[in-house]
This record gives C-alpha cells, sequence and structure tokens, in this order.
C-alpha cells in the first residue's frame, strides 16, 4: 500500500469514526433541553422559571402540588390542622425522610422541624446567619406578603410545627407549596458554616427531592441522578436526569427530533405544526397560568361608566387577536382565572365582537363621537402577551370605526407598570401569571386594596360586591366554599366590566414518543418524577 | 525593542479607559436598571427598591458610581454579578475556555484553509478557481452569522445527521468533571473511549461558523498581498535563477505576502470574540459570549462591565501582540523608517 493510501484509509476511519459519534451504552437518561442557566440552586433567591425548573428535582415543601394540577396535597408536612379562628396551623412531619449527601456532606440524621424553621427564617429574620448570603434578596417570600401574614414559625417538637399567622388565610397552604418555600438541611447549612463556605448552600443543593444534584456547569449542562431513598409515593423512574441548556429554540427542536434531548422547553409558536407532524415526537398542550388583559381606568371618564366598559369589550374583535397575534398559542379568555385553577365559571358569557351593540352603549352612555382616549400597550413579550404593539394596532384599528381614536402609549417596562400602577392611563395592557393557583392570587388584582395609587388593580375598580366575597374567600379553609364565592365574583366582573380579558397562552410540550408519563404542570414547571422512557 | 514595546503599551491606556467609560455610560443608558429588571408584573415596593439599588449602588450620582468602579478596578477587583452573585472574574474565567477554543478552532480553520485557498487564487489569477474563491469569499464575507448557523444545523445536522445540533459533548454517554475547560483537552484526560471524538465532532459546526468571516477575510487578503509581491523584481529574480514555482511561491513570496495576512488576522480577533457571542447562542457553547447576552438581559451591570472589559483588553493584548510580531517580520516598522 503507497503511503498516500494509507493516509487516505487512516483519514477515513478517523472521519467515520468521528461522524458516527459514540455508540457506548448507558442507563436510562433523560436529557430536557431547557432554554437557560440557573441563578443558583435556591428558589428562594430566584425569580425566573428556569431558576425554580432547575433546582426542583432536588427540593420538596411542606406542603406540594400533585403533579399536573394546582391541587394543594401533603408533602414533607404528612397532614394540619386549623385552629378554630384558622389563624394557627399545625404541621405534623413526615418521618424517616432522608437528605441526600454530597461529595463531602453526609447527612447524620433525617428531616426534622429544625429544617423547616431554617428555611423560612433564612428569608424572614435579618438575624438570621444566612440572611444575606447570596444576595439574600427573597422576592417571592416578600411578594406573596409572607412578613404580614406570618406571625411566628415554632416548633413544638421535633415532628411539629406550628405556624401563627396575623389573620386567617386560606391560599397561605399554596404559598408553601411554592418554590421559594422549598425546605433545605440545617445541617448541610451548619456543616457550610464551618467549611466557611456558606456560599454553597446555593450553589451545590441538598434537600429531599426526587432527584440529588450530581454537578451543573454553567450554560452548558445540569447533571441530577435519581435518589433511591425518595419518600415520595412518584419516584424518579429513570437513573439520569440531564438539562441539556439550549437557549436557541430552533436548536432545541433540533436536538429534540435527532434524538440529543427527549423533552424540550418552550417551542416557537411557527415550529408547532412542524412538531405535530413529526412522526417522532409528540406534543401536549394546555391553557398557561395566565392572562392578558386590556383593563380601563374606571377613575377617568368616560370609562366610570360601565355601558362605556361593556362597549369597548364587543367593540375589539377578539377572536382576530387570537387568530392573528397569538397565532395558535392562545385561547380567549372570559375569566380572569385560567380554566385549569379550582372556581372556573364556564358559566360566564363572554361579551360578543358586536360593534353595532358597542355604538348603541357608547349612545346610551352619552359619549360623544369622535372620542378622544389613550391605550397603552406594552413595551415588552410576556409569556401571555407575544406582541402587545400588535394588539394594540388591531384594537385601534376596531375602534375607529365607532368614532374612537386610541392613541397608542408606551414607555420602558418598568416606567410602563409603574405609571400604569398610579393609574395614568385612560386605558392599557398587561397580564398576570399566576404563582401558586390560588384563585384570590388572581382576583385580588381586582380588589379594592389593590385599587390604591401604586397598587396593582389597573383598573381602579373597587366593586363592594366582588371586594366582600374576596375577603371572605380569603378567610375561609373550605375550598368548596371558597368555589362559590369565586364564581359569583366571575359574574360581577364580567357584568360590570373593569376590563376586557383578552387570552390565556396555550403552553405546547413537544417531547420524544419514548417519553411515557410526563403530566404537563398547570404552572408551567418542567418536573421530571413519575417519568419513564420506553 | 523595549522602548517600542512601551509606545504600543502606552498606546493602549486612553482606549482602554475610553473603553472603560463607553462601557459603563451605555449600559446605564439602556432603561431599566438591574432590580427593575427582576419584578414582573407584581412590581416592587418602593421601600424594597430603595433598599437594593443602595444596596448595589445605584442611588448614587452617576460620576461617583463610575468613581467607584474605576477604584475598584484599580485594586484588581472586576466587582460581583447581581444575578449570580459570583465574582465577575470567577464567572469570566469559568468560561472563557469554551470560547477561546472555539475562537482558536475558528482561526486555525480559516488560516489553514484561508492562506492557501489565498495563494492558489493569486497563482491562477483569472481562472475559474480564482473568481470562484472570490465570489464566495465575498459571499462569506456578508454572511449573517445566526441565519448561517441555524442554516448548517438544519442542514448538516438535522436533515444529514453529519454532526450533532449542539453542546460540546454528548451529554447522555460521557460525563467527567471539567479540568482545564477546554473540552478537547479535558476528554483526551478523561479516558473514556469515544470522549475526544465526540468532543471533537461538536466543535465541527461552531468552528465553521465562527471561521466563515475570518476565512473569507484571510483569502481575500492572502490573494492581493500575493498579488502584489508576485509582481515584484526579487521574485522575477528568483524565477529567472531557475528556482521551481513551489520554491518561489512557497518561500520568497509567500513569506513577503504574509506580512500584511499577520496584521489581518490580528485584527480578525476581535470580529472572532463579536462573532462568538452569536455562535455560543445558536451552538449552547457555554463561553463567555453567551454569558454577555444574558447579562444584557439581566441588566447585570457588573458582568457586563467587567466581561466586555476584559474581553476588550485581550482583543487590544493581541493586536500589541500582532503589532510587536509585525515588526519583528518587518524590521522597518520597528525602526520606524
Amino acid at each position: 500500500m503507497t503511503r498516500y493510501a494509507t493516509a487516505k484509509g487512516l483519514l477515513g476511519l478517523g472521519l467515520a469514526a468521528l461522524l458516527m459519534g459514540s455508540t457506548a451504552v448507558s442507563a436510562k437518561t433523560l436529557v430536557y433541553c431547557s432554554e437557560g442557566s440557573p441563578e443558583n440552586f435556591t428558589p428562594a433567591l430566584n425569580t425566573t422559571g428556569t431558576s425554580f425548573d432547575a433546582a426542583r428535582p432536588v427540593y420538596n415543601q411542606l406542603t406540594e402540588f400533585a403533579r399536573g394540577s394546582t391541587t394543594v396535597v401533603p408533602g414533607l408536612a404528612e397532614s394540619w390542622t386549623f385552629s378554630d379562628d384558622a389563624k394557627v396551623i399545625t404541621f405534623k412531619l413526615r418521618k424517616g425522610v432522608k437528605f441526600h449527601a454530597t461529595k463531602d456532606f453526609k447527612p447524620s440524621r433525617d428531616f426534622n422541624a429544625d429544617d423547616v424553621l431554617f428555611s423560612f427564617n433564612r428569608q424572614w429574620k435579618e438575624d438570621h446567619p444566612f440572611f444575606k448570603v447570596s444576595g439574600g434578596k427573597y422576592d417571592y417570600f416578600n411578594d406573596m406578603d409572607m412578613p404580614k401574614l406570618l406571625k411566628t414559625i415554632e416548633k413544638k417538637d421535633d415532628y411539629t410545627v406550628v405556624m401563627t399567622l396575623n389573620e386567617p388565610n386560606a391560599p397561605i397552604l399554596a404559598n408553601l407549596a411554592m418554590d421559594f418555600a422549598s425546605i433545605h438541611s440545617q445541617e448541610y447549612a451548619d456543616f457550610l458554616v464551618k467549611q466557611g463556605k456558606p456560599e454553597l448552600m446555593d450553589q451545590i443543593p441538598v434537600g429531599t427531592g426526587p432527584f440529588s444534584f450530581v454537578a451543573y456547569q454553567k450554560d452548558a449542562v445540569i447533571r441530577f441522578k435519581a435518589n433511591k431513598d425518595y419518600f415520595g409515593q412518584e419516584k424518579a423512574l429513570i437513573d439520569d436526569l440531564v438539562f441539556a441548556i439550549t437557549p436557541d429554540p430552533t436548536a432545541r427542536l433540533a436536538k429534540l427530533r435527532k434524538g440529543e434531548c427527549h423533552h424540550m422547553a418552550y417551542p416557537r409558536p411557527a415550529d408547532l405544526e412542524e412538531i405535530k407532524k413529526d412522526a417522532a415526537l409528540q406534543m401536549m398542550q394546555q391553557p398557561g397560568l395566565n392572562i392578558a388583559y386590556w383593563s380601563f381606568n374606571v377613575t377617568k371618564p368616560p370609562f366610570d361608566k360601565k355601558e362605556v366598559r361593556q362597549a369597548m369589550n364587543m367593540a375589539v374583535d377578539k377572536a382576530a387577536i387570537i387568530r392573528d397575534v397569538y397565532l395558535g398559542a392562545g385561547a380567549p379568555a372570559k375569566n380572569l382565572i385560567p380554566p385549569t385553577i379550582w372556581s372556573y365559571n364556564d358559566t360566564v358569557k363572554d361579551y360578543p365582537f358586536d360593534q353595532a351593540k358597542a355604538k348603541e352603549l357608547l349612545e346610551k352612555a352619552g359619549v360623544k363621537t369622535p372620542l378622544e382616549i389613550d391605550l397603552w400597550y406594552m413595551p415588552v413579550q410576556r409569556p401571555y402577551n407575544p406582541n402587545g404593539k400588535r394588539i394594540a394596532e388591531m384594537m385601534q384599528s376596531d375602534l375607529a370605526k365607532l368614532g374612537i381614536n386610541a392613541k397608542l402609549v408606551t414607555y420602558e417596562w418598568g416606567e410602563y407598570r409603574k405609571r400604569m400602577q398610579q393609574g395614568e392611563h385612560i386605558t392599557g395592557q398587561l397580564g398576570w401569571t399566576g404563582d401558586n393557583g390560588d384563585p384570590d392570587n388572581f382576583f385580588f388584582l381586582r380588589g379594592c386594596s389593590a385599587a390604591r395609587p401604586g397598587g396593582q388593580n389597573l383598573s381602579k375598580w373597587c366593586n363592594k360586591e366582588f371586594d366582600d366575597r374576596l375577603k371572605k374567600a380569603a378567610a375561609m379553609s373550605d375550598n368548596k366554599e371558597r368555589a362559590k364565592l369565586y364564581e359569583e365574583m366571575q359574574l360581577i366582573q364580567k357584568e360590570d366590566a373593569p376590563d376586557m380579558t383578552i387570552a390565556h397562552s396555550i403552553v405546547y410540550e413537544p417531547m420524544r414518543k419514548e417519553v411515557t408519563g410526563y403530566k404537563m404542570s398547570p404552572f408551567n414547571r418542567h418536573e421530571f418524577y413519575g417519568v419513564d422512557m420506553k | 525593542m523595549i522602548k517600542f514595546l512601551l509606545k504600543r503599551a502606552a498606546l493602549t491606556l486612553p482606549t482602554f479607559f475610553a473603553l472603560m467609560f463607553v462601557t459603563f455610560v451605555a449600559i446605564r443608558m439602556v432603561p431599566g436598571d438591574p432590580v427593575e429588571v427582576r419584578t414582573g408584573e407584581r412590581g416592587i415596593s418602593p421601600e424594597r427598591l430603595a433598599q437594593f439599588r443602595h444596596e448595589l449602588g445605584l442611588d448614587q450620582p452617576i460620576w461617583k458610581q463610575f468613581a467607584d468602579y474605576v477604584w475598584q478596578l484599580l485594586h484588581g477587583d472586576f466587582g460581583t454579578s447581581v444575578v449570580t452573585n459570583e465574582k465577575v472574574l470567577t464567572e469570566f474565567f469559568a468560561l472563557f475556555p469554551a470560547t477561546l477554543e472555539l475562537s482558536a478552532a475558528a482561526m486555525l480553520f480559516a488560516v489553514l484553509l484561508g492562506v492557501p485557498a489565498g495563494v492558489i487564487a493569486a497563482v491562477k489569477r483569472g481562472s475559474w478557481f480564482d473568481h470562484t474563491l472570490m465570489g464566495a469569499a465575498v459571499t462569506g464575507f456578508s454572511m449573517p452569522i445566526f441565519w448561517w448557523g441555524l442554516l448548517l444545523i438544519m442542514l448538516v445536522s438535522e436533515r444529514w445527521g453529519l454532526t450533532p445540533v449542539s453542546g460540546r459533548i454528548d451529554l447522555i454517554n460521557y460525563y467527567f468533571e471539567p479540568v482545564t475547560g477546554f473540552m478537547l483537552i479535558d476528554a483526551l484526560k478523561s479516558d473514556q473511549p469515544g470522549a475526544f471524538w465526540s468532543a471533537l465532532h461538536h466543535l465541527i459546526l461552531p468552528m465553521i461558523v465562527l471561521g466563515t468571516v475570518p476565512l473569507a477575510v484571510i483569502a481575500r487578503m492572502t490573494r492581493s498581498s500575493m498579488l502584489e509581491v508576485l509582481s515584484e523584481d526579487y521574485v522575477r529574480t528568483a524565477k529567472a535563477k531557475g528556482l521551481s514555482p513551489f520554491r518561489v511561491i512557497g518561500y520568497h513570496a509567500l513569506r513577503n505576502a504574509l506580512i500584511p495576512v499577520v496584521t489581518i488576522v490580528g485584527l480578525q480577533v476581535g470580529t472572532l470574540l463579536a462573532g462568538a457571542v452569536l455562535t455560543e447562542t445558536i451552538f449552547s457553547w457555554p463561553g463567555v459570549g453567551k454569558w454577555l447576552i444574558e447579562a444584557i438581559g439581566r441588566r447585570d451591570y457588573p458582568a457586563l462591565q467587567g466581561g466586555i472589559l476584559l474581553i476588550s483588553s485581550m482583543v487590544i493584548v493581541v493586536n500589541l501582540i500582532i503589532d510587536v510580531l509585525y515588526g519583528a517580520i518587518n524590521p522597518r516598522i520597528r525602526h520606524g523608517r
């Protein structure tokens, strides 16, 4: 063989090996193509779904959301009881729950009340040794009003924790199932303090969850392995869980198709049709836990008149917006809450698109045209609103037909929210993404206390009938009774029309056909316990 | 030589300072600060907003913030990321090897293909090869990287199945702790059979995408520089002496033609790092480019300022080295003649 032929042969072999890649055998590994890197692994410090997804396999909370639903079920607390005045909650903790071990830390005891106290006090007490660790911004703990709600959290014995509230608050059980309320190991914290590296608490997570943390390389990969000691009924059915961090949605889809990952986050709406056609893939869908709305500032004429607000609801072609702006990734909203939340009232009738009737209502209200109003639109894309400007333009064109000249207004995102909360707008778009699946978490947006300047009731609408029910429901612990009140509130809101509910986004989750047992979370969580591969 | 070096180094100082200032001001002109960007529809109470702004020093007048920043830098402190709470230097150097690996591979690809292609085009001036190459070079130079990357992924990875889509290694079959941060080296050291091939395999597409623009520039530059040199008297003399065409072109002509090409290679380092921002995003390459993009989105001032400053410093240093190298190749520059 000549030297040339040998070299050519070797080159050929090398290329073949290179192009074929590897065929090594591995354990049952599920690769999830995620959209970004987490800020760290302590949910209490974070605010993004990306960070929560990355920490969630590791942790549990006292209460939890049943997989694929907004129903609150026991987690690390196996049961709880309310006092008669509903201000004191006594949690009975689960026994025999093991924390994960790391390369350096081996837990010597099971989970107990000290861990619960540690996890809450870190976020609550400024003199707590971990309060300032990793920046110490506990946004969700504060945003969910926990400092205002909580009076004390006490350890009665190793397996009993007593939480005393300042006022009765039914949604607190749902709050406790949120990621910020994840339970950390006090023993691990002590260990890290002794090592002089408390910040590792947030970088190498130790929890009790269905997967234990193995490694993280920023912007590249997060690895977990199944926790064989997991206490939950639904365990990890795969051996390894890998998050392949892939920020570009086109690349995520290409990886999914090629089998480099088994599940992907956030497909592009434009790719949905093609995904549906792919025989190797399956796709789940459901309305997101969110709402896009158009608020009418009821403190400014002519929007102080109910007829005008109702007319606005009839003047705009909602179906066209869903079709042309959401491109199939949105469902028309008739209520403030999406249908995945309990107490959704399906008997509510949405306003039809009827410009003649709208005109009639305007005349009845004594509105003279041409009428000049402003229409604020969001300068950013949000999960519930893919294109605020386009929606505003469509509204503007519909309104023009009634002789209403809507001036489009926008500001920088932070400024926009601030000014709207102050009530500077006449009408404007915004929306909401739910935190804990409790109806209160949406309806407070139309409550009287949020109607103050700076509050989040952007319609500045304060309806006594609505607000009384809102307060009453928040103080009740029986969800059936609460649901009745929320159903009534949806009727009141639709009739008085402080806003036009535009859409709930539709969330799509594509995955390979070999993935089985996956349940979509209404919270848009990506959870892989109980998931198997064929 | 030392005087030359010092002079060049001194010239970079104002550039460095201007850069520091522009980065600092530019990011603050973008609406929204790190605290506001963190909060969603829920907003933030004025008290907490004020507290966080105070902690980050954002409540200070801008000149004071800049003075503090310069003072910090003079003490070698690039600050702490407001998002991850990690030191900017630590984050940067954890990610930089990935960028360096990709950029070096892209540059190697560009030089190894660009120089010979440019030489052949010059020697065969006016031939179909010359025309095709120059046409391709113009196309390559004007190629939008994002589009080119996605196109190659769809075609080469998805349709033909020849390369992986993105990432640095097959995550299902290989796992080892990074030691150097250079995947090729770590894979080689990992003793896992096939890991090195997998890493190399993953490098191919991003290398081609990032190397395309420099390849086009280098090929064009080599061609024109070569054409100039080939018409010089000493080349004619060499030919007249009866030297082989290979020796005339490869030794006498190319050596001289490479002088401007070296400068261009130096200038391309900036292009490479700029291109890395997009290439890394498309190919999920965990380098500093992708990190900077995220820092902009989250208004992570310290990470952004530190990152840009570090990258720009590297470009400045590389250009300084090129200047020195240029002087070494071409003594006329060194002696100021």
